[in-house]
């Protein structure tokens, strides 16, 4: 149909034309058309491409027969994990501490100063002892820890070794009905659970990619690294002479991380029988070379990309909550604060659980940042009037246990509860903006808190049924 | 591809005078001149590329699919300001995956002056099926052969002449980690942009019938949209039955897409006639 | 007290419903009217499918076909009556030329939502056909065309039947029925009948599926025996009359001798043939985009813990594919 210059054909007579000439081509028509797109390219990349010897990926076989060989594959994995994390609870320790002390000196500093200025009491103590002092405890227990984590996860990371633990986990995955690229998305959630979130977007399928969204929380965010860290050493690493004590912590740490695994692979599996049903999708994963890492280039992204971008946000949330708190610690109602009365309200719930009331408290104003769990329980424990910095172990363990009634079973299920709640409201909004739905927003942030509040009840129940607490 | 020589320095050229014509610009994409777009596979360094170019530090793991929206950066070159678009990495354009619809629509819809296909020289077959599929869409492309310094450690000796002979666009060999090409790739760029190097990319046959229902096809989509670059590859498209292509071509969407092109040339040269730049 | 809770009760009970958008009264009615229309759209299918065997339908076969009494199916035969879909010649019932139209339009929604169920949704595929059946009702030609093109204008169905295009026109070619096939001549299947759903269940719990190459070794009053030169798979004669086939094409005679990928030893270099019939979509697409298209060479060169998913080597590039994924490609080991 030769075209008419004064008349051009309309749209709908292309496509009728269209659908014609498509009569004409038989159904293998995008088929054929890959196949002669490939076997050009093949024709071309023979002419241009020589190869000196036959060595082309031996490296690479070397390393991958190891990493995800059948005996040594999963062990590796974990042991690294464990590495890592152990790296992260020793060496965060001391630059935690001085950290503190330092944006602390400042905070007393700062206090006098207005003091000394005439400003009223309660000026100061809303700048300095609530905004600035929940800006200070968050830098400091937040700042050592990723600025070590993030730097060796992103070394494997640019390694290319972040496929092949999608490869070593795929059975558990496809038992689960889900992809085994959410693995990757789990690890990027270590780092901070909207970004793993944000990383589903590798999943083509949308019903394994809302899996994958709907479980990254089950993996414990660094947010959350500092509750797990601080109730192994106290509770799990007293348990062990000095020497095996950070062995220990992290060792419980990883524990916590492998329940949490455990809990994303059986809710995943729960989701696909249930409000996501269907088969699992194609499956292709690709395995990139190893590349050699480039050092410098690593420090900067996982230093100022990752460590100072979630600090930020971090730092965002942390100033308001840090105001929340001082007001709720400083207005009393009786002899009592706002948020002591709140605590008393919430304690029947909380012992419920396993938990107490201070420790629901500390997870409702948490909600915007999980960092400021344990310095905001602390407050309340100790009726200061601003969030407290964190004592000596053993004073740590005196407080708790015996002046507030804390045991083993405490220390557990808040363990087993700072990895099963709500996601933090930055991941919520992200889940949101990510499935365009509220439902699934709702269902991500109600999931895990119905699933920790059951489980903590459990553990509870059988631990006072048996005469263990 | 065309015989214009190119005479400017290809090795380590930190220290040379035509490596400050870069300007690393970053985020600041308020007024620039070209747009250049950055597709490629997974993992073939194209992020890294985009770093070195912009002076962004995005973050580039290395596993598949982690670039997903795409980013944007910028650089000046030569006085002219270039808008750097990072698509997301993907093998084919033809399946319709969310990362593919994301760098199918920019080089269709967004209509860049300049499409860079980085491509990973030890594995260059698999990567030729991106660049011929890109070729289909525009013809005004860049090959880069990336990861030079890994061929030749595994013993490969990429030959960039016969593949830019072969595809009808340039080919650059480059290392976009040590700087290695870098000059040449943007001088090449700019020589496209402004019609020095004239491309002839190399298209597919396909069977006598396909051949037969493509060159009935294709003249329609020219008479209803009169001047638009890729009626060939629309063509191929409607007779693959894609349903965005067939929107597009419903809502009259392509034909304002060839009004707006041309709109930019002139803007374009306007402001090279003002300001003298040539 | 009880007076002024009343007063405020009936109010609200009256806007519930007779509200005009969301009222009860609006909504039963909209669902009757849905109702009717399903009915009617399910009576035209029967028809079509009657005429399509030769057969002609009458209230009879309707109501047996709808599960209905006999009155209430004369009231949908008026209605379509009214509408000048079908007319009478006798007791048996015929489509007029706009009743054909409609049916196959049906028709067409169900086979294309039955395809997007098996190829995008990837719902097993014994519960394709009740979710498609629920869903064939909601399309308009429109939507339907725009699922056509989405799906890559499919020709059939998975249970290998045909789909009507846009005009109505069916593709030829629909096979015949393994009773009436040689013994000992190899066959592919084309066509799965999915109802009776008891038999079609049999069909697929004997592991028989779309596309497979197999040939019939025994026939006896009781039963078929099929191979497909590793298992075999056995029938009652009534079942076997639903699975159709047809001759191998040319294309398929060379996979005769190639083996699933999933085969291949580590490091065993092979030639890809094709990929199997029942990949489709999705799927199908992915794969061809990573470079598995015919004649391109392939090993697997990576093994994991629990052997699944393997690791192979394929244009330069390490690839991850489950055992499901690796059973889809045909290869030639070489």
């Amino acid at each position: 149909m030769p075209p008419n210059p004064t008349n051009p054909p309309d749209a709908t007579e292309i496509l009728a034309k269209a659908d014609q000439l498509r009569g004409t081509l038989g159904t293998g028509f995008r088929d054929e058309i890959v196949k002669s797109l490939y076997n050009e390219a093949e024709t071309i990349a023979r002419r241009a491409v020589h190869a000196e010897g036959d060595h082309k990926y031996d490296f690479d076989q070397r390393i991958d027969r190891i990493v995800t060989s059948p005996i040594f594959g999963l062990p590796i994995m974990l042991l690294m994990l464990a590495v890592i994390i152990w790296i992260t609870v020793i060496g965060a320790n001391a630059p935690s501490n001085l950290i503190a002390s330092g944006l602390f000196w400042v905070e007393a500093q700062a206090a006098n100063l207005f003091e000394s200025w005439g400003i009223p009491w309660w000026i100061t103590g809303f700048l300095w002892h609530g905004v600035y002092r929940g800006l200070a405890w968050v830098i400091a227990v937040m700042l050592p820890p990723m600025a070590i984590f993030f730097p060796m996860f992103t070394f494997l990371e640019d390694l290319g070794y972040l496929p092949r633990v999608a490869f070593n986990l795929d059975f558990l995955f496809k038992k689960s009905g889900a992809h085994g690229k959410q693995a990757l998305t789990m690890a990027m959630g270590f780092g901070c659970n909207a970004a793993g979130v944000v990383a589903t977007r590798v999943i083509d399928s949308p019903r394994e990619r809302l899996i994958a969204i709907l479980t990254n929380n089950f993996v414990p965010c660094n947010g959350r690294f500092p509750t797990l860290i601080m109730l192994g050493t106290v509770f799990v690493a007293a348990a062990f002479p000095p020497a095996f004590a950070s062995i220990a912590a992290a060792g419980s740490v990883v524990g916590v991380v492998v329940i949490g695994v455990i809990f994303t692979l059986v809710v995943s599996w729960a989701l696909s029988k249930t409000i996501l049903k269907g088969e699992a999708s194609a499956f292709t994963l690709e395995l990139p070379p190893y590349r050699r890492p480039n050092f410098i280039r690593i420090l900067y992204t996982s230093l100022i990309d990752r460590t100072l971008f979630v600090l930020f946000r971090a730092v965002q949330t942390a100033a308001p909550a840090g105001a929340v708190i001082w007001i709720l610690a400083n207005i009393n109602l009786g002899n009592v604060s706002l948020a002591q009365h709140i605590a008393d309200f919430l304690n029947p719930f909380g012992l419920l659980l396993g938990l107490d009331g201070v420790i629901l408290l500390a997870y409702i104003i948490a909600i915007p940042a999980n960092e400021i769990v344990v310095p905001t329980m602390l407050m309340v424990y100790l009726g200061t009037g601003m969030m407290t910095d964190l004592p000596g172990l053993n004073d740590l363990k005196t407080l708790l246990v015996d002046m507030h009634g804390w045991t083993m079973l405490t220390a557990i299920n808040l363990m087993l509860f700072a990895l099963l709640h709500n996601p933090c409201a930055t991941t919520i909004i992200t889940i949101y903006k990510e499935t365009n739905s509220k439902k699934w927003a709702a269902l991500g942030a109600l999931l895990p808190l119905g699933i920790g509040f059951v489980v903590t009840f459990t553990t509870a129940s059988i631990a006072r049924l048996f005469g263990w607490v | 591809m065309s015989s214009k020589k190119l005479s400017l320095p290809t090795e380590h050229c930190e220290t040379c005078p035509a490596f400050t014509q870069l300007e690393q610009m970053g985020l600041s994409l308020d007024n620039f001149d070209r747009v250049v777009a950055l597709a490629g596979n997974p993992n073939t360094g194209k992020s890294t590329l985009f770093n070195t170019l912009t002076g962004l530090k995005q973050h580039t793991g290395n596993w598949p699919g982690k670039t997903v929206t795409r980013a944007e950066g910028g650089f000046e070159f030569n006085k002219v300001r270039y808008k750097l678009v990072d698509l997301p990495g993907t093998y084919s354009l033809l399946s319709a995956s969310q990362d593919e619809e994301v760098a199918r629509d920019f080089i269709l819809f967004g209509q860049p002056d300049c499409t860079v296909v980085v491509t990973d020289a030890t594995a260059l077959e698999r990567n030729l099926n991106l660049v011929m599929q890109v070729m289909e869409i525009t013809q005004n492309v860049v090959v880069a052969v990336n990861l030079m310094d890994e061929a030749r450690r595994r013993g490969l000796d990429v030959d960039t002449r016969s593949l830019a002979r072969d595809l009808g666009v340039p080919a650059i060999p480059i290392a976009a980690r040590s700087g290695e090409g870098i000059h040449t790739l943007l001088s090449t760029i700019e020589q496209v942009v402004n019609g020095e190097i004239e491309t002839q990319p190399m298209r597919i046959q396909g069977t006598p019938e396909f051949q037969r229902a493509v060159a009935e096809l294709a003249p329609m989509i020219e008479a209803a949209a009169p001047g638009v670059p890729n009626a060939r590859w629309l063509a191929i498209r409607l007779l693959d039955g894609d349903a965005k292509v067939q929107q597009a071509l419903l809502s009259g969407e392509l034909a304002n897409l060839v009004t707006r092109q041309s709109r930019a040339d002139v803007q374009f040269s306007k402001k090279m006639a003002i300001e003298g730049r040539q | 007290m009880n007076l002024i809770l009343w007063l405020s009760l009936v109010p609200a009970l009256l806007v519930i419903v007779f509200a005009p958008r969301y009222g009860l009264r609006t909504l039963l009615g909209n669902w009757r009217e849905m109702r009717t229309r399903e009915l009617m759209e399910d009576a035209l299918k029967h028809l079509i499918d009657r005429e399509q065997q030769g057969r002609h339908a009458s209230p009879e076969s309707l109501a047996g076909t709808l599960g209905l009494p006999a009155a209430k199916v004369m009231n949908i035969i008026a209605r379509m009556n009214s509408q000048n879909l079908i007319e009478h010649r006798g007791v048996e019932l015929y489509l007029t030329p706009e009743g054909e139209r409609w049916a196959l339009h049906v028709v067409r929604a169900h086979r294309l939502w039955e395809r997007y169920l098996a190829d995008e949704a990837r719902l097993p595929l014994e519960k394709i056909h009740a979710e498609a059946h629920r869903r064939e009702h909601s399309l308009t030609p429109a939507q339907a065309d725009e699922l056509d093109a989405a799906l890559g204008y499919p020709t059939r169905d998975p249970h290998g039947d045909p789909i009507p295009n846009r005009d109505g026109v069916l593709p030829s070619g629909g096979g015949t029925p393994l009773t009436a096939w040689q013994t000992n001549r190899p066959a592919r299947i084309v066509h799965l009948e999915d109802e009776p759903e008891l038999a079609y269940a049999q069909i697929l719990a004997a592991g028989l599926r779309l596309g497979q190459t197999i040939r019939i070794i025994e026939t006896a009053p009781e039963r078929y025996v099929l191979s497909d030169g590793e298992a075999e798979y056995l029938l009652a004669p009534a079942v076997a009359a639903n699975v159709h086939v047809a001759p191998l094409p040319e294309s398929m005679l060379a996979l005769t001798d190639a083996v699933p990928l999933d085969e291949l030893r580590h490091n065993q270099r092979g030639e890809i043939v094709a990929l199997d019939e029942a990949c489709q979509g999705f799927t199908r697409r992915r794969f061809l985009d990573l470079g598995l298209t015919p004649g391109t060479t392939i090993y697997p060169e990576l093994k994991n813990s629990f052997g699944d998913p393997r690791g192979y080597r394929v244009r330069g590039t390490l690839i991850a594919l489950r055992r499901e994924q690796a059973n889809q490609v045909w290869v030639k080991p070489t």
